[in-house]
């Protein structure tokens, strides 16, 4: 029962299961053959600005994405 | 008979036409065979030409976007129906219960109605202009260039993660648009409850109560699975949601354009037929002229 109270690690990490349910896709995307791994990893792209509100205005937009532009 | 009727015609315009004023200025300087006003010799059509012009551009430019919608929709519309087996098995497992109470509420995209304590996370631009005019104090997060690529699982889940990060909440409710058809889709909310509440639900015996029935296996307890089961249950409700949401947009952006370039269709229908008529009256106005003003000279 002891290895039941602790949190995985993942979590101790400070991700939340998508983060690391992600980190383990792109690990099996990585494991593909040619072609169907490009194909794969054009699916992960990210690309999108965030910004917080703080009283009613919103803050300076961070643009979150892994092409360089 | 008919020569003389024209006569007649011919004669009773002169006396209307004289009083014009510019007819009478023009008559002073031009020679004799060009006394008659500008107006009934030669209709100017080149502003309905101009008018013809352009609504056959814009009804072009129309043509074309819908072609694009349609394309993009069928990319989407699959991708879409595909996305639905992702959230189907989590309402079978832990129900899409809108009415479950709850204190704090965290709503995506546009919704309506004061709730106990609710704060926006709002995808787009759309939602954004509507809800910064009334409750913009509850915004928390604004999330834009969502479609820079095509929509995919990866991105969505980044997002989702950041608003778990970022929103502290007992229930998230996904408010979209559900694609139906090209012309119809309905505003829809799922729920997603946070696994404390879900406990609580639980135990209570309302209507998660079934959820005891599960055996849990492997080393984790309860909780902790209910907590990976509820971040990955709101990535995938937001991934089927931002889906249904993109094919909804472009199906109404089809339906629209549709219909945009059908009414550029009539309405140059219309100026096509004034402007034919403007052009046979100018033509028959001329005729007249000429036949009266060679029958004068006979008689």
């Amino acid at each position: 029962m002891a290895s039941n109270a602790a949190v995985p690690f993942w979590r101790a990490a400070g991700m939340t299961y998508i983060t690391y349910s992600n980190i383990c896709a792109s690990m099996v995307r990585n494991c593909l053959k040619e072609p169907y791994k490009t194909e794969a990893i054009s699916r992960e792209k990210v690309h999108f600005s965030v910004s917080k509100w703080a009283d009613g205005k919103p803050e300076r937009p961070t643009v979150r994405t892994d092409q360089p532009e | 008979m008919a020569m003389a009727a024209l006569r007649r015609e011919g004669r009773r315009f002169t006396p209307l036409i004289s009083p014009n004023p510019i007819a009478a200025v023009r008559s002073s300087i031009m020679p004799a065979e060009e006394q008659v006003p500008l107006g009934v010799r030669s209709i100017s059509t080149q502003i309905v030409r101009n008018r013809m012009k352009s609504v056959k551009s814009i009804q072009k430019i129309t043509k074309a976007m819908k072609m694009v919608a349609a394309s993009k929709l069928r990319a989407i519309q699959s991708k879409a129906e595909n996305s639905r087996g992702l959230w189907q098995p989590f309402t079978a497992l832990l129900g899409d219960t809108p009415s479950v109470e709850v204190k704090k509420d965290a709503l995506h995209k546009l919704t309506a109605g004061p709730d106990k304590e609710t704060k926006y996370v709002i995808l787009g631009e759309k939602a954004k202009a509507q809800l910064i005019r009334d409750s913009k104090k509850d915004i928390v997060l604004n999330i834009t260039e969502l479609q820079k690529n095509p929509l995919n699982y990866s991105q969505v889940s980044v997002i989702a993660d950041d608003i778990l990060k970022n929103v502290e909440f007992d229930a998230l409710r996904v408010v979209f648009n559900k694609f139906q058809s090209v012309v119809a889709y309905l505003p829809t909310v799922s729920t997603v409850l946070s696994p404390e509440v879900v406990e609580k639900e639980c135990e209570a015996g309302g209507k998660l109560g079934d959820l005891d029935s599960y055996e849990v296996e492997g080393g984790e307890t309860k909780s902790e699975i209910l907590q990976n089961l509820a971040e990955f249950q709101f990535s995938c409700v937001m991934f089927n949601a931002v889906l249904e949401n993109a094919c909804s947009e472009q199906g109404a952006r089809m339906s629209a354009m549709d219909s945009s370039s059908r009414n550029a269709g009539e309405m140059l229908d219309r100026l096509t037929l004034s402007y034919n008529r403007t052009r046979q009256a100018s033509i028959t106005t001329e005729l007249i002229e000429i036949i009266s003003g060679a029958s004068a000279l006979e008689g």
